[in-house]
């Protein structure tokens, strides 16, 4: 019992954590903050994955600690880093919604996550606070991709989402079959590949990544 | 026995299309290999077919998890269509084998074999699926195919306009029989055909009559009945020749197939007007498809106008069969059914078999214009022939197969003084005088099409270089010209079988009714009687031996004058009957309907003395699709700039859009709702 307690308090932490580190990336104005702080919140949820693997005991589930570490908190940001560095953007992220109204309504999506999962009576209370800490990612992630102009800033927010969908995968099914996670993992790879080469792209056609420009493709 | 045949047929089919996939870089043997296995599927399918009609049902029920069981079901009904997909089949593929020799190094020989594959044999699907599920798999599969199909020459602005014609209007259809279709899967509560006859005669009427409708809507559209035909002139002339007459010829028998179904099997055919509507829409079909294939001088577009024709014809036997099955005359019924029956394969052997005439024509001429053909008989003599037979053939004369069927009809037709409804009466009576007058303009309309081609002299320096067809072209033509004769002289055998497939429809079985003589003995007290196979004699021995005794002993040679220059012969083809010229008094008698548009320019060179030049253009004015298409279309179009409001091209809107959706899902969920 005693691991399980260690496990859901150190659970607590480091959910409210990703959620702190969303709201940093939310909060930011620079590019090179916000893929920070998405290593950061990557390496949090690779603390999930060790704790659940901990308290589970099931050793495969450190394997995918390890690459979640691996890919999402260092491949992945160090590929959106050369991206930046490669198309030379300007460092600012450009926003549709100023900052503090971000944040407002990044608030707001937690407390309707929260409201929503509340009323889903059948989980435990720790699954439940990690299942509306998922559902607050995958908002948030979907309100960053609504929000911003910049083509990379899309890019991160499907990873934000990808990232609530993990969390509330693990937290749930304390860890999912390793084929499966693979899978996953091999998919995101794959997406952001494709997404950065379709970035490339963009900046070729309209020499800049603003979405805005987009646009003119309509008929 | 049966299992392993049907499984041939299919694992012919698609070895044939994997082989030409395989094999596309080599066309040569990519033809050989695609094209050979669809015959050899198509023997083995009218090995299937036969000893279906002969014996008892075929059913196979694949072993499943899932709710729904995936199977097979073939009862006489899709035996027979079976048999006419495969007969058609058969010969176009040798047909082929000759045909797509146009196409060496210019298209893809191997896309060609595939598509051509698939299609057939998801038409053998359409007919032998057993439940709606794999049905409407099947018959979008066959669209679709069919649709790649008519875009096969997509370089072509034409062919691009016919498939988005075509897929438009095939998925409104599909639209319209996922409806009907799923009326009564709800009301049975089954996937499964065979529990729709049970459901539906649970339903309300009200609910039948729809189902009925949407039925009529749907599978009409692939039929091509009027006023939903207008993708059959653009998509039928676009796809290559051998499509063409697998698609013209056999793919809207399949809509026929399923209205049959429907309206017997699991609808019963019990309500008056059904039949009378389904009458009236096919007597106009008949009429419109004719009148419209007169004006038209591209020779597949005029071929796919007589499909709609012939389509109508088919339907007056099934309309004047469901007025019979309504009023309680099961024996005549069954006759109608007959006639229809037969009309169909008869309408898929003579309708492949000038299609691929005309396919013969284009590839040794390259245009499908028939203003610019002429003098063709000597040039390419068998195929000639076996336009004529065709010709004949859909003209309903004697002895071929087109007469009998038609007889038939009017047999049926005739037999509606045993109605006690004046206005039933009436109306049959009618649709008989308009098939009358649609036979005769048939004929009309093929004196021109083959008199303006093959006969006088050639028009264009195309036809003046035309050289006969190859090989397989021809056997393939032979094979269906064989067929026309012998579904013409030997009707008794063939009525036998269509007896068979009617009886468990309409409740009684009639053959032993019918004369061998073609007459209705104990239906009619002054039975009409005719005997083909005695004019079968008369046309082919009694008629021509005293010309060839003539011919044979004809001695004096012929005197050879220099004429007046008024009798002059014809030297060059410009001073010919033309088919423009030869449809004008039609153009003239029904100018209410086509409201002819013509213009002539006339250019001077240098005074008003002297005429450089005149050009003329004629026109008929179309009229559905102007007013009754064109008036959808604008409302499609402007309801489209009204919901373009939305479509703003800002990524980040369409973003919004899905999180707006999923927030307000979420609360109502979430809120208990």
């Amino acid at each position: 019992m005693a691991e399980i307690i260690f496990g859901s308090n150190t659970m607590q932490l480091l959910i409210a954590l990703i959620l702190v580190s969303t709201f940093m990336i939310l909060g930011s104005t620079r590019l090179y903050s916000c893929i920070r702080d998405f290593g950061i919140q990557s390496f949090l949820l690779a603390c999930v994955a060790g704790t659940v693997a901990f308290s589970t005991g099931k050793d495969e589930i450190y394997i995918i600690a390890v690459l979640t570490i691996l890919f999402k908190s260092i491949v992945i940001p160090y590929f959106l880093l050369y991206i930046i560095r490669e198309i030379k953007v300007k460092k600012e992220v450009e926003l549709y919604v100023k900052i503090s109204p971000s944040l407002i309504i990044g608030g707001m999506l937690v407390v309707i996550s929260y409201y929503l999962i509340r009323s889903i009576n059948v989980i435990s209370e720790l699954s439940s606070f990690a299942l509306s800490a998922s559902v607050s990612l995958v908002s948030i992630g979907l309100f960053i991709m609504i929000s911003r102009k910049k083509a990379i800033m899309q890019m991160l927010g499907i990873l934000i989402m990808e990232n609530g969908l993990f969390l509330g995968a693990i937290s749930l099914t304390n860890g999912m079959p390793l084929l499966v996670e693979l899978g996953i993992f091999f998919d995101v790879l794959i997406a952001v590949l494709i997404m950065g080469i379709l970035i490339f792209r963009i900046n070729k056609t309209f020499e800049s990544i603003d979405t805005d420009l987009l646009k003119t493709l309509i008929g | 026995m049966l299992s392993y045949l049907f499984l041939g047929v299919i694992a012919a089919y698609l070895i044939g299309s994997v082989s030409a996939l395989i094999l596309n870089k080599k066309d040569r043997s990519c033809t050989y290999a695609s094209f050979l296995s669809a015959s050899i599927a198509s023997i083995l399918g009218i090995v299937f077919s036969f000893s279906v009609l002969s014996g008892k049902n075929f059913e196979f029920t694949a072993a499943s998890d899932l709710p729904l069981t995936y199977g097979l079901f073939v009862d006489k009904l899709s035996a027979f269509f079976i048999l006419v997909i495969s007969i058609t089949a058969f010969a176009v593929s040798i047909y082929s084998i000759g045909y797509v020799r146009e196409y060496y190094g210019k298209k893809n020989i191997g896309y060609l074999g595939f598509l051509y594959n698939i299609f057939i044999l998801s038409m053998i699907l359409v007919v032998s699926a057993n439940n709606v599920v794999m049905f409407l798999i099947v018959w979008e599969l066959m669209s679709i195919i069919s649709y790649l199909l008519v875009l096969f020459e997509h370089e072509n602005k034409e062919a691009r306009k016919a498939g988005f014609i075509y897929i438009v209007m095939t998925h409104i259809g599909t639209g319209f029989i996922i409806l009907s279709l799923m009326i009564l899967a709800g009301s049975s509560g089954s996937f499964n055909f065979n529990t729709f006859n049970a459901a539906a005669a649970a339903l309300s009427p009200g609910l039948k009559d729809a189902v009925f409708i949407f039925a009529l809507i749907g599978f009409g559209t692939k039929a091509g009945i009027v006023p939903l035909h207008i993708w059959l002139p653009y998509a039928h002339p676009a796809a290559p020749s051998n499509v063409s007459a697998l698609m013209s010829g056999v793919m809207i028998k399949t809509a026929i197939f399923m209205l049959i179904r429907v309206f017997y099997d699991f609808l019963g055919a019990d309500v008056a007007w059904w039949g009378m509507l389904v009458l009236i829409l096919a007597s106009v079909s008949a009429l419109l498809g004719v009148l419209y294939a007169l004006m038209e001088h591209d020779m597949k577009r005029l071929l796919a106008y007589h499909s709609v024709e012939n389509i109508g014809i088919i339907l007056i036997g099934v309309g004047v069969s469901m007025i019979f099955m309504a009023s309680g005359h099961p024996t005549l019924a069954a006759f109608g059914l007959i006639a229809g029956l037969y009309h169909t394969i008869n309408h898929a052997v003579f309708k492949s078999l000038l299609f691929m005439g005309a396919g013969s024509l284009v590839y040794a001429t390259h245009t499908k214009n028939i203003e610019d053909y002429g003098g063709l008989i000597k040039k390419m003599p068998w195929t000639a022939l076996f336009f004529l037979i065709g010709s004949i053939s859909i003209c309903a004369l004697p002895p071929f197969n087109g007469f009998v069927s038609e007889w038939l009809i009017f047999q049926a037709q005739l037999s509606s003084i045993y109605l006690s409804d004046n206005i039933t009466k009436m109306l049959i009576l009618f649709s008989g005088a308009g098939l009358a007058l649609t036979s005769a303009l048939a004929a009309a309309c093929f004196v021109k099409a083959f008199g303006v081609s093959f006969l006088a002299l050639p028009r264009s320096e195309h036809a003046r270089h035309s050289k006969e067809a190859p090989v397989p072209m021809l056997i393939g033509m032979g094979i269906l010209s064989l067929m026309c004769i012998v579904l013409g002289v030997l009707p008794f055998y063939f009525i036998r079988i269509f007896d068979s497939i009617s009886s468990p429809l309409v409740g009684v079985s009639v053959s032993s009714m019918i004369n061998s003589d073609l007459s209705m003995a104990t239906i009619s007290a002054f039975p009409a009687t005719i005997s083909t196979a005695a004019i079968a004699v008369l046309v082919f021995v009694v008629i021509p031996l005293p010309v060839i005794m003539y011919l044979l002993l004809k001695r004096t040679p012929e005197p050879k004058y220099e004429t007046w220059g008024c009798g002059q012969p014809i030297s060059t083809g410009r001073n010919e009957y033309t088919a423009t010229a030869f449809s004008k008094p039609f153009r003239m008698w029904f100018a209410g309907l086509f409201r002819p548009r013509r213009e002539i320019q006339t250019t001077y060179s240098d005074s008003s003395f002297f005429k450089g030049g005149v050009r003329f253009e004629s026109q008929i004015e179309p009229i559905f699709e102007k007013y009754l298409y064109d008036p959808i279309i604008w409302v499609v179009v402007n309801v489209s700039r009204f919901m373009r409001i939305i479509q703003t091209g800002y990524l980040q809107t369409y973003l919004l859009y899905i999180l707006i959706t999923l927030v307000i899902s979420l609360i109502y969920v979430g809120s208990g709702g």
